[in-house]
């Protein structure tokens, strides 16, 4: 905890001061914002579209690439702890432009999650109550619809759950998702299962190591498995940056980034696992948008379907918060720094959250979910569908570029130390080489209608909908320069400015101290 | 005796009245007043910088105001402030303990028992737990 004295200066010492997050809350919140349940109901069935029942490689591998692009997001918080993340370190490795570009990626990207998680939350929502009715697109989009106001509204009002129902929720979730798994498998590694759905025999698969190695798929098909994959780690990023918060910083949130990763990984394992031996691969593919529903049906008591279902929910409401708050934070600090309308720093009085990012973000998902649902409706184009493939684009873009950020801004120490060397740079490298092929290789892939989902003005419809966001962030960007050229006078810090991450004092220069006719920073910003 | 009083400001109460009140006890005793201005930014988004800036700049300013009242109500009285970066209940146990303050003032507004208990008001949470007495301070709504 840090207490701030008003006087004499006001405003201390900038960034976050250690302090009150035990190491339970740590894993808590590191595991609850990544949302297993959610992302497991969102994904499976995907991932398993894309490579059968080799689904717990992609699962597993995965999260290679996200754990090193956490490494740079931990060395990138030392040099500056800033809400707008991936548009600060932009702005201070690449320059403002790239920078602006950089923090519209992430916005971009949350906007493109929040159709999926409306949807899925519609479905599940449904039912819970009438199975018949999950089909009916019109009445689960208004449900998604109103699902997205509430989890706006309460961004906006600043309501936290108690650290008592957040340890409630999260364990009825991950023991519902265990049991699923254990029966699951015992079901299949025992005499198997047969269920018709839909006129079509399914039966169980005993489930084997190899599904665990790659042997035997095709790039193509590792890379459309990973675009989705991504996805299922985000917000586990959380858990590395709130470190400075934990009580005992020196070891909480190592330890608690290692506890929560680990708890993650086995339940993902385990429970894709399952559900792709249960009824064997073909069926999760088939009934991919509901998969993990119909699968609990089979293997399930039906009171835990009931409480699988609000798990799933409950799970996709943790996971709304995580893509709203990166959002709206990333569009305050955009207007706070002078890139953007300064109206997008606008905090509320009372709830100290930012009022006019939050509502305007609202408001922009909910134009972007309507707009794939009718595109969906009156073409022969599922958009919908497509945006959920293209979610990891978003992903894998702005993930990828800050790992080449901690490079670039680091550069002056890679070579200092071993140590160094494979963690500011080998890691965050590998890790931005990694997710921006999977971007390129999703671009030329998804460009023509053979890669499904249809086609949007001839162009495949993936790579419209992962790339038509980002494209219209150019326009925005030369706007906003005529607007507020004093930000576009920045430059990036240079290298030899720039502190020994390893030392006690990692803090850069505020943003704005390099500017084109100061590029050394002289005389200003010198730490008030 | 003089009275120290640790005063909660800012949020859904706003704590204008709890801080009038507990400035009136204070000047009777020739007691002081420290204003703490607590607040926590939710931990399921990154954090930092900007958004912190931003909000402290609104903690200086509510407590500025409320300051402000208070040296025209109550010429001569001890107003010290404290901005707290943790839960506004952390904060206000934690200033009053260091400070070894008699009281702690909190506003109460219009939220209902059944919403309080759910969400975790302040009020509710800070009576049951702070180890020095709480004087809770009816505030009227203001939307």
């Amino acid at each position: 905890m840090s207490v701030i004295e008003h006087e004499p200066s006001g405003m201390a010492d900038k960034g976050l001061k250690g302090g009150s997050l035990g190491l339970v809350a740590v894993i808590v919140i590191g595991v609850a914002s990544t949302a297993p349940g959610y992302s497991l109901a969102a994904s499976v069935g995907f991932v398993t579209d894309s490579v059968a029942e080799k689904a717990p490689f992609i699962i597993l591998f995965a999260f290679v690439p996200m754990a090193c692009i956490a490494a740079a997001f931990y060395y990138l918080n030392k040099a500056d702890p800033d809400c707008g993340t991936n548009f600060t370190w932009g702005v201070r490795s690449f320059g403002p432009k790239a920078g602006w570009i950089a923090g519209w990626g992430c916005i971009v990207a949350d906007l493109v999650i929040m159709p999926n998680l409306a949807g899925i939350s519609g479905q599940y929502l449904v039912l819970l109550f009438d199975e018949s009715a999950a089909d009916n697109i019109w009445l689960t989009t208004f449900i998604g619809i109103l699902f997205i106001l509430a989890m706006t509204w309460i961004c906006w009002k600043g309501i936290e759950m108690s650290a008592r129902s957040q340890v409630l929720l999260l364990s009825t979730e991950l023991i519902v998702l265990a049991v699923f798994a254990v029966i699951a498998l015992s079901k299949s590694f025992g005499d198997g299962i047969t269920r018709t759905f839909n006129d079509v025999e399914y039966s169980s698969v005993k489930p084997s190591l190899s599904w665990m190695s790659p042997s035997g798929i095709s790039a193509s098909s590792i890379t459309a498995g990973l675009v989705v994959a991504v996805f299922i780690y985000w917000g586990w990023d959380t858990c590395v940056s709130v470190n400075e918060e934990a009580k005992d910083s020196a070891t909480t949130p190592g330890r608690a980034a290692v506890l929560s990763t680990l708890i993650l990984l086995a339940i993902y394992l385990v429970v894709t696992y399952g559900a792709v031996s249960l009824l064997g691969p073909q069926f999760v593919t088939d009934n991919a948008d509901e998969a993990l529903f119909q699968l609990g049906k089979a293997a399930l008591p039906d009171w835990m379907v009931k409480l699988l279902v609000i798990s799933i929910l409950t799970s996709a409401a943790a996971s709304c918060q995580t893509t709203i708050l990166p959002a709206t934070r990333t569009m305050l600090s955009m207007g706070s720094h002078g890139a953007a309308p300064p109206k997008l720093a606008q905090i509320d009085r009372k709830r100290l959250t930012p009022d006019f990012s939050t509502w305007l973000f609202g408001v922009g998902s909910i134009a972007w979910y309507l707009l794939l649902v009718i595109i969906s409706n009156n073409t022969d184009t599922d958009a919908y569908s497509a945006s959920i493939a293209a979610v990891g684009m978003a992903i894998a873009v702005y993930y990828g570029l800050s790992g080449i950020s901690c490079i670039v801004y680091y550069r002056r120490f890679l070579t200092k130390t071993a140590k160094n060397f494979f963690l500011i740079g080998v890691l965050p490298g590998f890790g931005g080489v990694v997710l921006l092929y999977v971007f390129c290789k999703t671009v030329w892939d998804s460009r023509n209608a053979e890669y499904g989902y249809g086609t949007l003005f001839g162009v495949g419809t993936v790579l419209v909908i992962g790339t038509l966001l980002l494209v219209v962030g150019v326009p925005l960007m030369l706007w906003c320069s005529r607007r507020y050229p004093l930000f576009f006078t920045y430059r990036p810090d240079p290298a030899d400015l720039v502190k020994d991450p390893n030392q006690a004092d990692t803090l850069a220069a505020p943003l704005g101290t390099y500017t084109r006719s100061n590029p050394t920073g002289a005389g200003a910003g010198k730490d008030v | 005796m003089a009275v120290q009083l640790v005063v909660g400001v800012g949020g859904d109460s706003g704590g204008t009245e709890a801080a009038r009140f507990a400035a009136t006890v204070a000047a009777a005793t020739q007691g002081s007043l420290v204003l703490v201005f607590g607040y926590e930014v939710s931990p399921m988004g990154p954090r930092g910088g900007a958004l912190e800036d931003e909000i402290e700049a609104i903690g200086i300013e509510i407590t500025d105001a409320v300051k402000a009242q208070l040296a025209a109500s109550h010429p001569g009285l001890a107003v010290d402030v404290e901005l707290v970066r943790d839960r506004p209940v952390e904060s206000l146990i934690q200033v009053a303990l260091t400070r070894g303050a008699d009281a702690i003032v909190v506003g109460h507004g219009g939220r209902g028992p059944m919403r309080g208990a759910l969400l975790g008001s302040i009020t509710y949470e800070i009576v049951h737990r702070s180890p020095v007495p709480v004087v809770v301070v009816p505030e009227p709504d203001e939307e």
